[in-house]
């Protein structure tokens, strides 16, 4: 008797109100998903898909030593340990503090717009009217920190990666707002729950695909993903902006556009591929704890969300097999009058479609 | 001022894309106004060495300047030897030779190409082009026992026959390259990316070419049809019908493009060769009689065991001169001799050695991007020009 008091003295006084502190959004996004602890899973998850998919294009095994059962699956746990415990080297020339802090910093900020998500109809951390162009805006902090990194690392490559990064992101930045305007145009709203619960009857890749092809190419640049991974190009500038870097802050920079990857690949989902849209379950299912209807509110919607999140995912890094990278010159002029050009078009079809409706 | 203005970047020889040598870029923003290859990183003294050894102890060091390519360098050496022995190889042999060289072209081509993938980014082309490669090398290994170090050739002949099976998977080889060229055009050349890389990038015209003194694909590119198989055949080429690649652009992507024409022009070679080849002995007829006992039941089984003499192998005294087109270009040797075991000066012009100077010429006004895009498509092979 005494024993299962105890247990259910500890339930209620322990786990009760962990449960209901790791529940509350604004802990449970940033935190657990689609934060922190779905990011560090989703890298090691995608890397190991990037270099299966890389393998099996170019008829080989790709990771298998690890864990060979499980076709090498935990190979990326083995590289981040070894990342871990990899010696941090600071070069004679650095700034310290910048070259520490740097990698720190870009990796933390790259986790901000994620908290800006929704997981479901009813549950967000940020219930914004403007909760797309707060992500998006979250969004454009990192770059900052691999220019100070590339200036702080004091090394010719870096410097060139550096500068590298900052011109493209010139070139990619006004097309990335500019093609998520057709969306925002379309569906009259900037924040994310109302854009997809204006996609119930078609999704916004239907509506307007050139916006999502726009949207796409712009995620390949933001990223650097091939064919636009050209501020890291190891056959030009060795590593880019991280070239001095070793250990695990070099572990964090190379995480930093994996996040990247994955925060603009739920963007995608929510406002291209129609969210956690079609909705197949019931309302509010059980169990119901603190309010929220676990599997309705919160898991069934992210796991539709996540997996349109990972096939989009899955196909950037894809890319990586087919295409070579342009130069950087070539990268910039795309980026201003191809891309530029095609999310203006996009925008016009938008208006248009606008304009049609309000006739009908 | 202007020097001020410039940023010098040391690229390599600890670089991704440098090899085992080091460029030095003068650089206006992004553009490379001053290109000086620095080479001399692997120098092993080959030169030097061969004047200790005997004249078939050279024959394993002299192909390793460029292990990828060792078949036509080994060649170059024999045909320059056997000049001042006044022996040549039998029929047959001569065959042989021209099967293992025009093989080693294929698989040295192909590693060019797999690197000049990488270099731009394609690491598809890169691991496509090295898997490619493994077919011939088996070839290769099933000839002379060795993936890349043949040392196949010897004076007066060569080494082994070819196995009874070697036709059947020498054209299956062929069969499966010919079909996985298609997808190299497909995914690499005629990527859109990959265009716009490479053309109209590092051009080198007609009579810069000629005046730099360029050889091989690097030559042809530029439209100059010049090949040492042709200028001056050896071996079985003049007896055997083939044409010679040839584009007239001069850019990158010609130079990657070239490379495919002559794998594919090899395999016809090899095919021709394999269809007409004489039978008769594998060395030459003042060697045979010298083999007697064991060694003389194993020629009977194709294997050829070097006669008692190579050990003290003399030659007259008196220099000579071979060429050999290997699979980056036109390879020299000038070999002087006084009459002793070993030679008194053996001189080696490389066809990388010679293709160096391109960079200098094609950089110069391009991008840093450019440099492994251009690196790649000279197929430039460090090891080779340090000798």
């Amino acid at each position: 008797m005494m024993a299962e008091d105890l247990v259910i003295q500890l339930i209620n006084e322990l786990l009760v109100p962990l449960f209901r502190f790791l529940l509350q959004p604004y802990i449970f996004v940033p935190l657990i998903y689609p934060g922190l602890l779905v990011v560090i899973v989703v890298i090691i998850f995608i890397l190991w898909l990037e270099r299966k998919i890389a393998g099996k294009v170019q008829l080989r095994y790709g990771p298998l030593y690890v864990s060979k059962r499980f076709g090498g699956i935990i190979q990326l746990i083995a590289d981040l340990l070894r990342y871990l415990f990899a010696e941090v080297l600071v070069p004679k020339g650095a700034d310290r503090f910048i070259f520490i802090f740097g990698p720190v910093l870009l990796f933390t900020s790259a986790l901000l717009p994620l908290s800006t998500i929704p997981v479901g109809p009813n549950y967000a951390a940020i219930t914004s009217e403007l909760s797309l162009l707060i992500s998006l805006s979250l969004l454009t902090i990192p770059p900052m920190f691999v220019l100070a990194m590339s200036w702080a690392s004091n090394n010719k490559f870096s410097f060139i990666g550096g500068l590298r990064e900052g011109y493209l992101m010139m070139a990619y930045e006004i097309s990335l707002f500019l093609s998520i305007l057709p969306m925002v145009i379309l569906f009259k709203s900037l924040s994310f729950i109302e854009i997809i619960e204006g996609q119930t009857a078609l999704w916004g890749i239907v509506l307007n695909p050139l916006a999502a092809i726009a949207f796409f190419i712009t995620m390949l640049y933001a990223t650097s993903k091939y064919p636009y991974e050209i501020a890291e190009a190891d056959t030009e500038v060795v590593c880019g902006p991280y070239t001095e870097y070793s250990g695990i802050l070099y572990g964090l920079s190379m995480g930093y556009a994996y996040i990247k990857t994955y925060a603009l690949s739920l963007i995608f989902a929510l406002i291209f591929l129609g969210g956690w849209n079609p909705i197949l379950w019931p309302a509010s299912l059980p169990p119901i704890w603190f309010g929220y209807s676990i599997p309705s509110d919160i898991l069934l919607p992210g796991l539709m969300v996540f997996i349109k999140a990972l096939i989009v995912m899955a196909f950037s890094v894809f890319l990586r097999t087919v295409y070579p990278r342009y130069r950087i010159d070539q990268a910039i002029k795309i980026g201003w009058h191809n891309l530029f050009t095609l999310s203006i078009v996009s925008v016009i079809i938008s208006v248009l479609i606008v304009m049609l409706k309000s006739v009908i | 001022m202007s020097t001020e203005k410039l940023l010098e970047v040391f690229i390599g020889p600890q670089h991704p894309t440098s090899g085992h040598m080091r460029f030095i870029a003068e650089l206006d923003g992004d553009i490379i106004v001053d290109f000086i290859p620095d080479m001399g990183w692997v120098h092993r003294t080959i030169e030097k060495i061969a004047e200790t050894k005997t004249y078939i102890q050279i024959i394993p060091l002299i192909e390793r300047q460029a292990i990828l390519d060792s078949a036509n360098y080994n060649l170059g050496y024999i045909l320059a030897l056997e000049k001042l022995l006044d022996i040549e190889a039998p029929p047959r042999a001569q065959y042989l030779r021209t099967l293992i060289c025009e093989i080693n072209r294929i698989a040295s081509h192909l590693y060019g190409i797999g690197i000049h993938g990488i270099m731009l980014g394609s690491s598809t082309a890169f691991m496509w082009a090295f898997g490619d490669r493994e077919p011939f090398i088996d070839l290769m290994q099933m000839i002379s026992g060795a993936r890349l170090t043949y040392s196949y050739m010897i004076p007066g002949g060569i080494r082994r026959d070819i196995p009874h099976d070697f036709q059947d998977k020498a054209k299956k080889a062929i069969k499966f390259m010919r079909k996985k060229i298609k997808d190299y055009f497909d995914l690499f050349n005629y990527n859109p990316v990959t265009l716009n890389r490479l053309e109209g990038v590092g051009i080198i015209k007609k009579e810069d070419a000629i005046k730099l003194g360029l050889v091989g694909p690097n030559l042809r590119a530029s439209g100059v049809y010049y090949d040492v198989r042709k200028a001056e055949p050896y071996a079985a080429y003049p007896e055997i019908d083939f044409e010679i690649a040839g584009r007239n652009e001069g850019d990158s992507l010609a130079r990657l493009l070239i490379r495919f024409d002559e794998i594919q022009y090899s395999m016809n070679i090899i095919e021709r060769v394999l269809d007409d080849m004489p039978s008769g002995p594998l060395l030459t007829n003042i060697y045979l009689t010298k083999l007697t006992g064991e060694k003389k039941e194993l020629l009977k089984k194709g294997i050829v065991r070097f006669p008692t003499l190579f050990t003290a192998l003399k030659t007259k005294e008196g220099e000579c001169l071979a060429r050999v087109e290997s699979s980056r270009g036109e390879a020299i040797y000038h070999l002087i001799s006084n009459g002793l075991l070993k030679p008194y000066r053996c001189r080696l012009i490389t066809s990388s050695f010679r293709n160096v100077i391109a960079f200098k010429h094609a950089l110069i006004g391009h991008k840093l991007a450019d440099i492994p895009a251009v690196y790649g498509s000279l197929d430039y092979f460090p090891p080779e020009a340090d000798r």
